[in-house]
């Protein structure tokens, strides 16, 4: 085992590299995704955490990164130090994820996720009837962030502090998933009423994961806010509400790696599609129609062909060549959990057990199914 | 007087349409307790399959409305077959599943329809009732919600393949025990819920132009409806889709008609909240 171990930390130091090096080749276009990319995937790293780790749905995730970048653009808007509002995004974002949690959590599965979708859309309804959040319009000239007068204006300044913030974000989310309330919130995914009667506080384990999902968000979205310059309404439609759970589940639901993959490898789909759409010849609507169909596509095969999310997929393969090659230094069977303080590394992280988002009133599981878990 | 029984009958027919959708929900759910995201996904397909028949093709009226509903059906089904074919596929999955489709059925409908919302005139002209000019299209939608409605009674308590899908909803072991194909008969369940779907979409269509994305709120309209009787009371769901219409269509007329998915949506989760109170006293 100590062999992967050294290969993963290796593996990561590489990864790190490539992404702080990324940035000074990129094209303007590219960098723009690529910062969006790191800011979508602390979203689905939040996201991962509520749904694959403590096992509720939300489909209406979208609405926490606009609570957000609308307290980034309001409040810097209002002359409010920008630096200080970025702080306070995720503070409000989280703030509302509990105060709305407390009823809304009560409910499970499919109900929490249409509630979390009506929320988001009544959200968004009373924003576009409020004349002091710029109503339908938005907001434009959002300042750009700025501490003690050096102020962030370079596209390649943003697509650092993104992926440094996609950075602190995954150590947060790591830490957590093997603390004691990390283990908590998944013995309560997996039976809540077994969870409570071990003595765990489900309420308030649901409710502090919600807030903390809400506060990834509402970071998010608070530089989002900075970097974009202008939002509206329209600028968090569902639609990307369901992207985010995209991103979240076609890797593995219930690893945060899974949703860091998730956020950048749909990043670069939809970037490729986007420019085959936009390619001489093709007709206007041709970038919006890829974009629905690489989104819906994707997630239509992988949940049905790969429920478990690639990789456990990409992990048994693995398995099954380094066994084929007698290495006893490979990854074992996909049965092994995550577990010991080296799971920071890669190859530990890849193998943390992923499963499918319970489904509490799910009925019976089938053999293939419970297996998985 | 004349405004109130404006929004009365409006709401009324609007309700209907939701009725409709709840019901195409209720029927999918009681059998295989996925709830199908792309419900809506499935109205905008038959008013736009509806739409093309009457303008393209030519066809008269009812003729295209009812390829519109077919189409929907078979939409239905196909998404049924995506969504629970595979065994083991958790509800939960399913529900994901179904997001997707709606998702990529997007791609499908601005290839075919593009991005512009599409109508179409059915039932042309009003009528005057109580001093109030109402669309005769509101009567349309009434009427045809009813008789579906009554006809999906019928077909539960009457036919045989509705007595399976009962017992199914009621016990799967027990029906599986007397010989029903449990997974077949889900995937009957969604083509039903798809011939609801498209039948909400064909009627709704010539009093609200549909575009491809309008299908998330006739899709949380429809659930809102659906829950008043737990996802699994047909009567109970158009019940739900009438207070909904009626209540939508007030408070645009009297009040602010920004308001009324707020309000509607906020109704939903208050009703969601309060039942689950409910479940978890029994608890």
């Amino acid at each position: 085992m100590r062999s992967a171990t050294a290969v993963a930390w290796a593996g990561g130091i590489v990864a790190a590299a490539v992404t702080l090096l990324l940035p000074l080749w990129l094209s303007p276009a590219n960098l723009t995704v690529y910062t969006l990319a790191g800011l979508y995937a602390v979203t689905a790293i939040g996201l991962s955490l509520l749904m694959g780790y403590a096992g509720q749905a939300s489909l209406g995730q979208a609405v926490f990164f606009a609570i957000g970048a609308y307290t980034v653009a309001a409040a810097s808007l209002h002359g409010v130090p920008t630096a200080l509002a970025l702080v306070a995004a995720p503070l409000l974002a989280a703030a509302v994820a509990a105060l709305v949690g407390i009823p809304i959590l009560r409910l499970r599965g499919h109900y929490l996720a249409f509630a979390t979708l009506a929320f988001q859309l009544i959200v968004l309804s009373v924003i576009s009837n409020t004349a002091f959040l710029g109503g339908g319009i938005g907001f434009a000239a959002i300042p750009s962030l700025g501490v003690n007068g050096a102020v962030l204006t370079s596209a390649r300044g943003f697509a650092w502090l993104s992926w440094a913030v996609t950075a602190v974000a995954m150590v947060l989310a790591l830490n957590l998933i093997r603390s004691r309330p990390g283990r908590a919130l998944r013995a309560l995914a997996t039976s809540e009423a077994a969870a409570e009667s071990a003595g765990i506080a489900v309420v308030r384990y649901k409710l502090a994961v919600f807030a903390l999902s809400a506060g990834f968000a509402g970071f998010a979205g608070g530089i989002y806010a900075f970097f974009i310059g202008y939002l509206s309404p329209d600028s968090f439609p569902v639609e990307l509400s369901i992207e985010f759970v995209v991103m979240a589940v076609i890797f593995g639901l219930g690893s945060v790696w899974g949703a860091l993959l998730g956020a950048a490898g749909i990043s670069v789909l939809v970037q490729v599609l986007n420019q085959v759409g936009t390619a001489p010849g093709m007709p206007e609507y041709m970038p919006t129609l890829l974009n629905y169909a690489a989104y819906g596509v994707t997630l239509v095969l992988i949940m049905v062909f790969l429920p478990g999310g690639l990789l456990p997929a990409l992990r048994s393969l693995w398995a099954r060549v380094a066994g084929r090659r007698g290495d006893p230094g490979g990854p074992v069977g996909p049965g092994q959990g995550a577990g010991g303080p080296s799971a920071v590394a890669l190859g530990t992280a890849l193998a943390s057990a992923l499963r499918l988002s319970p489904a509490k009133d799910a009925g019976e599981p089938t053999p293939e199914h419970a297996r998985r878990q | 007087m004349s405004a109130l029984v404006d929004y009365l009958i409006s709401g009324l027919a609007i309700g209907c349409g939701y009725a409709l959708l709840a019901s195409g929900f209720v029927a999918i759910f009681r059998v295989t307790e996925v709830i199908n995201f792309a419900q809506g996904t499935l109205a905008v397909l038959g008013g736009f399959v509806a739409s093309s028949a009457l303008t393209s093709a030519g066809l008269p009226h009812g003729l295209a409305e009812a390829l519109g509903v077919l189409a929907a059906g078979g939409a239905g089904l196909l998404f049924g077959w995506i969504a629970i074919g595979r065994k083991g596929t958790p509800p939960l999955a399913s529900l994901v599943i179904t997001l997707g489709l709606a998702v990529a059925a997007y791609a499908a409908e601005i290839a075919i329809w593009g991005d512009q919302p599409i109508s179409y005139t059915a039932l042309p002209g009003d009528f005057v009732l109580a001093g109030a000019h109402l669309l005769r299209q509101y009567l349309l939608v009434i009427g045809a919600s009813l008789v579906a409605l009554l006809g999906l009674g019928v077909f539960f308590t009457r036919t045989y393949a509705g007595k399976g899908m009962t017992a199914c909803a009621s016990n799967k072991f027990a029906a599986r025990v007397v010989g029903i194909n449990v997974r077949r008969v889900g995937l009957y369940a969604f083509g039903l819920g798809g011939l609801l779907g498209g039948l909400a979409g064909v009627l709704l269509i010539p009093i609200e132009p549909l575009s491809f994305n309008s299908d998330i709120g006739l899709a949380v309209s429809g659930f809102a409806a659906a829950i008043f009787g737990g996802l699994r009371s047909f009567e109970m769901a158009l019940v739900g889709g009438v207070v909904l219409g009626v209540a939508e269509a007030l408070i645009a007329g009297y009040w602010q008609a920004s308001y009324q998915t707020v309000v509607a949506l906020g109704l939903m989760l208050l009703l969601m909240i309060w039942q689950a109170r409910g479940r978890m006293e029994l608890a």
